[in-house]
């Protein structure tokens, strides 16, 4: 019986190969190791894993040309991990098709979550047909598809039309940082400008009034500042 | 941009000389006809050259204001009148006069300007200078704890304790920790360095700010209850948000480090005619007078008693607020409350919020 989880490793740090590889597979997964682009290239291939941590400075060529390649043709997670913390980057990545981004120096918790997360939402997408219906669920939060309706802890709350097209957006793409630029081409049909992503800013804060949620809470929408936000699906 | 600020420069020192000139034209006027006082109009002219010399930059707007003057007086004001005339000694020598006070005029005051320069870079070397000596100070002891600990490990492994084991590995987690809120702050100072700041400010919601800022915050002090008070409405205000964020939880965690006694600690943002007003309060013991001045340049490595390991990142990052709060513009201020403990405060700008919901 082999159903473990593959995880293909792209990263050139001989200490971080072993503590990521200890990590996940002390946590049941399965590891898979390659030290540059080229090799990450052919063991993505020939090994066809559930999900890839792709380290962005490697010896051969930058990181994001092994994301390019495998986002040709396929949807497989992809988490970037990258020692440079500025928020360009992370919303370049993720618009290039990076599922999280999680930046170095991380913990060992951090990591673990991003990875279920992104196989999680791997589940999710493959049996995604069409048109949304049926339930969501996401700690408080329940979104009933059909009827249009959203409620937490049971209680019904009324959004408006935008409010509703964007939790609804960001529920379909459960457990990703969505970049402020993919949330306004989805709801707005528009180009990203300064003018939309303060509007979407707004239209955030009139859903976390009603939600009731208060600045430091841990709920189920995140706020990644300068990047977007992220609908957490934590069962 | 580097085109359109030449441009309102030249624009500025022209309006200046024309001003200067203008006023200068309409004393010597008044001079010879009211007072009838001709020979001091050459000094009056030689004065205004002196201060266009100074309020423009480079010399070319003394040189070309001495042409006028020049001409000027030997048109207007000497004999013979309303003709020019160079033959006459007199008019040469003051022309020659006024051309070499224009020239060492503007040579001196180019030289203050590039003096002034040259100051304000030696103090944000010695600034950075200060900020080096911190640091490389205190990662001296996470460092000695995490090589030595796990040296320890690898060489006694099978003799420590299961225990003995856990808590020197305890110690090399928490002292990494240490070290990666020190290369944070680092972090932000390289993109503040070297001048040409890489501050990359966008419209950004307050309260997505401060939630940031708590759960960062509520991480490492989970324990450490915040009183917050925000303005109601929506609240836009221009900055690097990455930055702000370090600035707060750099002061938060300040006032967790070094306000002893503290029961209280409050983060309070109003908004005063266009401008966010940050305020951070704790009721502990206040900041010693002595150290009120020098508390955000750097300068504060551990002294005298301050062994203690929480009192490491003292310096480091209040100096780092200053740094960013000053690349956005603004200053950044402490003061001890009358009722005991401290309060940091700074502003920002806010943005408007225009009306297309």
């Amino acid at each position: 019986m082999n159903n473990k989880y593959k995880i293909l490793l792209v990263e050139d740090e001989k200490n971080i190969q072993t503590f990521v590889s200890a990590l996940l597979e002390a946590n049941g997964y399965k590891v898979l190791i390659a030290n540059d682009c080229a090799s990450g290239k052919i063991m993505y291939s020939s090994h066809i894993p559930d999900l890839v941590i792709l380290d962005l400075g490697l010896p051969d060529r930058d990181g994001s040309v092994l994301l390019a390649y495998i986002r040709q043709n396929d949807l497989t997670p992809i988490i970037v991990l990258s020692a440079r913390s500025d928020e360009n980057e992370k919303v370049k990545m993720l618009d290039a098709g990076a599922n999280d981004y999680v930046t170095k120096p991380f913990g060992t918790a951090e990591l673990l979550a991003r990875v279920r997360a992104c196989l999680r939402n791997r589940r999710q997408s493959s049996s995604k047909t069409g048109a949304l219906t049926g339930i969501f669920t996401a700690k408080d939060l329940e979104i009933r598809y059909e009827s249009r309706r959203v409620f937490i802890r049971g209680e019904e709350i009324k959004l408006t039309q935008t409010e509703y097209n964007i939790l609804t957006y960001l529920s379909e793409n459960a457990d990703k940082v969505m970049t402020y630029s993919a949330i306004i081409s989805a709801v707005w049909r528009e180009t990203p400008n300064e003018g939309n992503i303060k509007r979407l800013q707004v239209n955030m804060a009139n859903m976390r009034k009603k939600f009731g949620t208060k600045p430091g809470d841990i709920t189920f929408i995140i706020n990644e500042l300068g990047v977007g936000y992220r609908l957490v699906a934590d069962n | 941009m580097d085109r359109a600020n030449r441009c309102i420069k030249m624009i500025k020192n022209t309006v200046i000389m024309i001003v200067v000139l203008a006023a200068v034209f309409g004393i010597s006027v008044a001079l010879q006809n009211t007072f009838s006082i001709e020979e001091h109009i050459t000094t009056v002219f030689v004065f205004a050259v002196f201060i266009i010399s100074i309020l423009t930059d480079g010399y070319i707007y003394g040189i070309i204001s001495t042409v006028i003057s020049v001409l000027g007086i030997n048109f207007a004001f000497t004999f013979p009148y309303f003709a020019f005339n160079f033959t006459i000694p007199e008019n040469a020598l003051s022309a020659i006069v006024m051309v070499i006070i224009s020239l060492i005029t503007s040579a001196l005051t180019i030289q203050i300007k590039r003096w002034e320069t040259l100051k304000a870079e030696g103090d944000k070397e010695k600034m950075r200078a200060n900020l080096l000596r911190a640091v490389s100070h205190d990662i001296r002891t996470p460092l000695t704890t995490i090589y030595g600990s796990s040296s320890a490990i690898l060489e006694n492994y099978g003799t420590l304790t299961d225990e003995q084991k856990r808590n020197l590995i305890d110690g090399i987690k928490q002292d990494s920790e240490w070290l990666v809120r020190i290369v944070e702050n680092l972090l932000s100072v390289t993109k503040l360095d070297g001048g040409n700041i890489k501050l990359i400010k966008t419209p950004t919601m307050l309260d997505e700010l401060i939630d940031s800022v708590f759960i960062k915050f509520k991480k490492r002090y989970p324990s450490q209850e915040v009183i917050l008070d925000l303005p109601d409405g929506n609240v836009f205000i221009l900055i690097d948000a990455i930055l702000m964020e370090q600035v707060l939880v750099n002061i938060l965690e300040n006032a967790v480090q070094h306000a002893k006694g503290m029961t209280e600690l409050k983060l309070k943002v109003f908004v005063i005619s266009g401008k966010a007003i940050f305020e951070i309060s704790d009721n502990g013991c206040g900041i010693e007078k002595d150290k009120l001045s020098r508390l955000f340049t750097g300068q504060i490595i551990h002294d005298e008693s301050e062994t203690d390991n929480q009192k490491r990142n003292a310096g480091i990052g209040l100096s780092v607020c200053a740094s960013i709060i000053k690349a956005h513009g603004s200053r950044i201020y402490a003061e001890n409350l009358k009722t005991g403990g401290a309060l940091f405060c700074f502003e920002l700008d806010t943005e408007e919020m225009d009306n297309e919901q």
